[in-house]
């Protein structure tokens, strides 16, 4: 079962690097699937490996593909670190303790989605603050950040779905 | 799990957050100028806040000394302007000249405290006691009657973080006398009153004692501010003359100070980014 979470994950990180290498659609959308992949992380791993996990995948991306160095790894880091804090809020404090994971069909699209949407955001509020650097106007800032997280909510529950299917266990 | 159980993972794994995103911020500030002004900018304004409210409970408790000298200095320049009002009365009579105060057309004064500086470094920071709900902006200049103290850097609401004259990234245009040559005059970079004037072109002619004045071309600075007086120079590359500067202004007992800023700063920098587009 790990191994093929980890194979999924590679898999998933390498799709990353393709949609930000060719898929530049417009300035006012970021398509990312980062912050579910680190959210989907199993959770027999603890904050400390999650982590790690989620700088190794910014600073891939960020240096096999985006132009700013260290722009991903910024805004994935704090996602890692809030990981627990999200499952536990949105799926229950006992899930850890368990060992268990999330699912869109054990748990429900509702809960799912509020997951993704929470993990999301925080990491497009980090990146699209650290990427305008303070010289972008509000609403450019505002409308990015809608754009993109409702682009990327629906790749994140494809992903979701692959990366916690309800017959992993 | 016990609590004292959970504490301990919790604090490794807020240690290695604290530890990948100082990494991560330190990446992008090394690789990206922009992000690297914008996070430093960040840190000043943090900072100036951070001190601005320690210092501000300090001077509670000296409130009574700091009004005798304003008092004092108060007094003084009631009598200097008084001074100046005469003059120029007199002038005026004689012949047709220009009120000094047209001078500093289009620049507007603000008084303030020095609640923190720095004296002993390379790159040396003034935080004032007035932010932007006073009025102040970035790239305002700090000036007093001595000379020039230095530029604001960033604010926040009611502090500000200023570059000090004495920082080895600020330099201001200056005037050698009253109708001599311009250069850029910057910190000599150890003495607490020394300052270099570069690139003074060698047929310009000058005496050790004549004074240096800001020369108004930087769009920061009004002109003539008296700055400092020339002494000892020396030919570099045989093109140009470089003179060691003895500033007015003494950095060791600065309290009180003046935000000066020129209102029409905004349309001076879209000219000159119109003058840019054009050259392209």
């Amino acid at each position: 079962m790990k191994k093929s979470f980890a194979l999924a994950y590679a898999l998933l990180l390498i799709g990353q690097l393709l949609i930000c290498n060719y898929f530049h659609f417009t300035p006012y959308l970021v398509l990312t699937m980062l912050p579910t992949m680190v959210l989907c992380i199993p959770s027999k791993h603890d904050t400390s490996v999650a982590l790690v996990v989620a700088f190794v995948s910014g600073l891939l991306v960020d240096f096999l593909a985006e132009g700013v160095i260290g722009l991903n790894v910024t805004a994935l880091v704090p996602v890692a670190f809030c990981r627990k804090w999200i499952i536990e809020k949105v799926f229950g404090e006992d899930l850890f303790s368990r060992g268990d994971d999330f699912s869109i069909k054990r748990y429900g699209l509702g809960k799912v989605a509020m997951a993704i949407i929470l993990a999301t955001s925080l990491y497009l509020i980090i990146y699209i603050a650290a990427d305008g650097a303070g010289i972008r106007p509000f609403w450019f800032n505002t409308l990015r950040f809608f754009g993109s997280l409702v682009i990327s909510f629906v790749l994140s529950i494809c992903v979701a779905d692959l990366l916690n299917p309800d017959d992993r266990k | 799990m016990p609590k004292e159980r959970k504490i301990i993972p919790t604090i490794i794994s807020a240690a290695i957050f604290i530890i990948m995103e100082v990494a991560a911020l330190n990446m992008l500030a090394k690789n990206n100028e922009l992000q690297q002004i914008w996070l430093a900018r960040g840190a000043h304004k943090f900072m100036a806040k951070t001190w601005g409210m320690t210092e501000s409970i300090k001077y509670y408790f000296s409130l009574k000394k700091q009004n005798e000298r304003l008092a004092q200095e108060n007094f003084i320049l009631s009598e200097k302007l008084r001074e100046y009002l005469e003059a120029g009365a007199v002038l005026e009579e004689t012949r047709d000249v220009q009120p000094i105060t047209g001078k500093v057309r289009g620049y507007e004064y603000n008084s303030a405290s020095i609640v923190k500086i720095s004296n002993n470094k390379q790159h040396n920071y003034i935080i004032i006691d007035k932010g932007s709900e006073d009025g102040i902006g970035t790239r305002s200049g700090i000036i007093t009657a001595q000379g020039v103290v230095g530029i604001v850097d960033a604010v926040s609401n009611h502090y500000a973080y200023a570059l000090s004259f004495r920082n080895a990234d600020v330099s201001i245009s200056a005037r050698l006398g009253n109708e001599g040559a311009v250069g850029p005059l910057i910190w000599d970079g150890h003495s607490t009153n020394g300052a270099i004037l570069k690139e003074i072109p060698l047929q310009y002619k000058f005496q050790p004692g004549d004074t240096v004045w800001t020369s108004g071309y930087s769009s920061i600075f009004p002109p003539d501010i008296p700055l400092g007086v020339a002494g000892n120079s020396k030919i570099v590359n045989g093109a140009t003359n470089e003179i060691q500067v003895t500033l007015f202004q003494d950095f060791t007992a600065l309290r009180y100070v003046t935000i000066v800023e020129n209102k029409g700063l905004e349309d001076i920098e879209s000219l000159e980014a119109k003058g840019a587009q054009h050259k392209k």
